[in-house]
């Protein structure tokens, strides 16, 4: 995967003197990977930036560690004070923990990059990059690069069209044939910006719901559960697609939610820094539900 | 060498599945995986290295390991276990060793594992080499080869017009009794075996590391705490064990005591009573995991918990590297 030499420069330099004047304590950005991609860096003093790249193998959501960083390293001290590396898909996810009170605006320094989309081993645009149209952050304290043309999407939701059409017995074999894969290892819930509950209601000792068994019944609940979950807090970065090594297709679920959610209440998770509706309207005097 | 041709191989198959679960790898949705097959036709011949696994048909993801009736007061137990012998068919060589290291801790030890012994005797293992390692694959420098005989009853390897048979215990020699073989002159070709040698560091060369903090946040810091590695690994052998209820209805209450795959990466695997979590942070999940594969497993029951199959690398979401880190260990000592 070609690094982009002068977004890597302004990355670097960047992270330097964010470390150097000790206004963050980490950066959380991308480093080359031995295999040839990139991965999730942690840079901790100055020196160290020179490790931070920029590509289109950038796929992480980095704002899934902001989570390990809510508390201090050491006892006593604060907790560190973070800078990101965020793609606009990411951004949106900081405005979603912002919005549910997790991380702290002042506490972190978002680092913006502009983005033209990344691709897999192949080099082909990942699925979630055909249907995006952002290529700028939403949130962002710098911005780097130059935004590229934006492809307008036609329909980004015609592959959920092929699922609905189908009647009820056959999207639910389809679904179940789906779950049969997975394994319940919990990549999807880990590396979602999202699921950050100290303890899953999925993987509770005492679960009514769920047992702990690795079977159908417990892996259809937890999937459906999962995205109910989400409702309005997902913002779309399909990273649960991306890490699930049955290749579920989790961002049909995902999605369908968040086209349910925008023709409710016109909200779109991470676009503002706002809560999702269900949270506050649910039983309420005139609410859809 | 001992030939059969792929027609024979077939209708061997097709015999075996009359009278033995029959597992192979079978394309499910896309994905090579080892699974039930009633017919050779269901059995892909040319494949990688499955995706996941051979454990889970010796010790399953999900196991009932009792079931318990409860009516009024009277209660009845029962242990129900398959009593058809097993067929693997196609097991690579690597997941072959790795059942050989599980073995080292379930059959080896006093006393055995009831559950994974039972399937263990039931099972005969016909391995297929690998023409050639895959990506991510080391098994070479973890004393496997793409075509390593040692932990199967069967080997056999592709050649020419058809396939080559090594039975290689008693149980094998029995099972190709039922397989029509026909001597064959030549010699059964050697895999393509260049992947570059990863240094092995023994335990007492782990111990002094124990406690570089850097290097365990350099490796886990990125680490999801997702369980991919351990559940696809061939050694990875936790487990933890919870009762359900079934059903309830009419002064009748069954009972299942299921025993489930567990990962030592995850958030609350070490979680004790009280709510204290020694290994509450990602660098000392990630250092246990090395630990227990190069240090502890070794020094307590003799193999490696490593077979080289190279799953976890290729699965790990944010490239955490087994090989990086056992060079990085190498270096470091």
């Amino acid at each position: 995967m070609p690094i982009n030499e002068s977004l890597t420069q302004q990355l670097r330099d960047q992270a330097r003197q964010l470390l150097e004047s000790k206004q963050v304590d980490c950066v959380i950005g991308y480093e080359a990977s031995p295999r040839g991609s990139a991965r999730p860096a942690f840079i901790y003093d100055p020196a160290g930036a020179d490790r931070l790249i920029w590509s289109t193998a950038c796929i992480h959501n980095l704002v899934t560690y902001l989570h390990d960083k809510k508390k201090p390293r050491r006892r006593g001290e604060e907790p560190p004070r973070v800078a990101v590396v965020v793609k606009p898909c990411d951004s949106r996810a900081v405005n979603v923990l912002l919005a549910e009170q997790q991380i702290e605006r002042e506490r972190i320094f978002v680092i913006g990059v502009a983005c033209e989309g990344t691709q897999d081993e192949m080099g082909e645009l990942l699925s979630r990059c055909t249907r995006c149209g952002d290529r700028v952050p939403i949130v962002y304290d710098v911005l780097l690069g130059e935004p590229p043309e934006v492809t307008p999407v036609e329909d980004e939701y015609a592959d959920l069209t092929h699922i609905e059409e189908m009647p009820p017995s056959e999207r639910l074999a389809f679904w179940l044939r789906e779950f049969d894969r997975c394994i319940r290892c919990y990549a999807c819930r880990q590396v979602c910006p999202s699921c950050y509950c100290t303890t899953c209601m999925f993987e509770r000792d005492d679960g009514l719901w769920v047992d702990i068994g690795i079977e159908l019944p417990q892996k259809h609940i937890f999937h459906l559960g999962r995205a109910l979950h989400l409702a309005g807090r997902c913002v779309e970065c399909d990273e649960c697609e991306r890490v699930c090594p049955m290749e579920l297709p989790l961002s049909l679920l995902n999605r369908r939610l968040v086209r349910e959610m925008e023709a409710l209440y016109d909200h779109r998770a991470g676009r503002e820094e706002i809560l999702t509706p269900l949270l506050f309207e649910l039983g309420e005097e005139g609410s859809p539900l | 060498m001992k030939f059969t041709t792929f027609d024979g191989l077939k209708d061997w198959l097709d015999g075996l599945a009359q009278r033995y679960d029959l597992i192979a790898p079978r394309n499910v949705d896309g994905h090579v995986l080892y699974r039930p097959v009633a017919s050779s036709d269901e059995i892909l011949f040319d494949y990688e290295r499955p995706e996941l696994s051979a454990k889970d048909y010796f010790l399953p993801a999900t196991e009932v390991l009792l079931r318990v009736e409860k009516r009024g007061r009277e209660l009845t137990e029962d242990q129900i276990l398959p009593d058809r012998g097993q067929v693997m068919f196609g097991i690579r060589p690597c997941d072959a060793h790795g059942l050989a290291a599980i073995d080292a801790l379930f059959l080896e030890q006093d006393p055995p594992d009831w559950y994974y012994s039972h399937h263990r005797q039931r099972t005969a293992l016909v391995g297929l080499s690998c023409p050639q390692m895959w990506k991510g694959c080391f098994c070479t420098s973890m004393g496997g080869a793409p075509d390593d005989p040692t932990h199967l009853d069967v080997l056999l390897t592709k050649v020419e017009g058809g396939y080559a048979a090594e039975p290689i215990t008693e149980k094998g020699q029995a099972l190709l009794k039922g397989l029509t073989l026909k001597e064959r002159k030549g010699e059964i070709p050697s895999p393509v075996a260049d992947v570059e040698h990863v240094p092995v560091t023994p335990p007492q060369g782990w111990r002094p590391l124990f406690e570089n903090d850097e290097m365990w946040m350099r490796h886990g810091e990125r680490c999801l705490s997702c369980r991919i590695c351990t559940y696809m690994c061939p050694t990875c052998r936790c487990f933890d064990v919870t009762d359900r209820v079934v059903a309830e209805r009419a002064g009748v209450t069954r009972i299942e005591r299921i025993r489930v795959w567990d990962a030592c990466t995850s958030t609350n695997y070490r979680r004790a009573a009280g709510g204290h979590n020694p290994r509450a942070t990602k660098a000392s999940r990630i250092r246990n995991r090395f630990f227990c594969k190069f240090c502890y497993y070794p020094e307590d029951f003799g193999p490696l918990g490593c077979v080289g199959c190279g799953r976890c690398i290729i699965s790990c979401p944010v490239d955490i590297d087994i090989t990086e880190v056992m060079r990085d260990v190498a270096r470091a000592r």
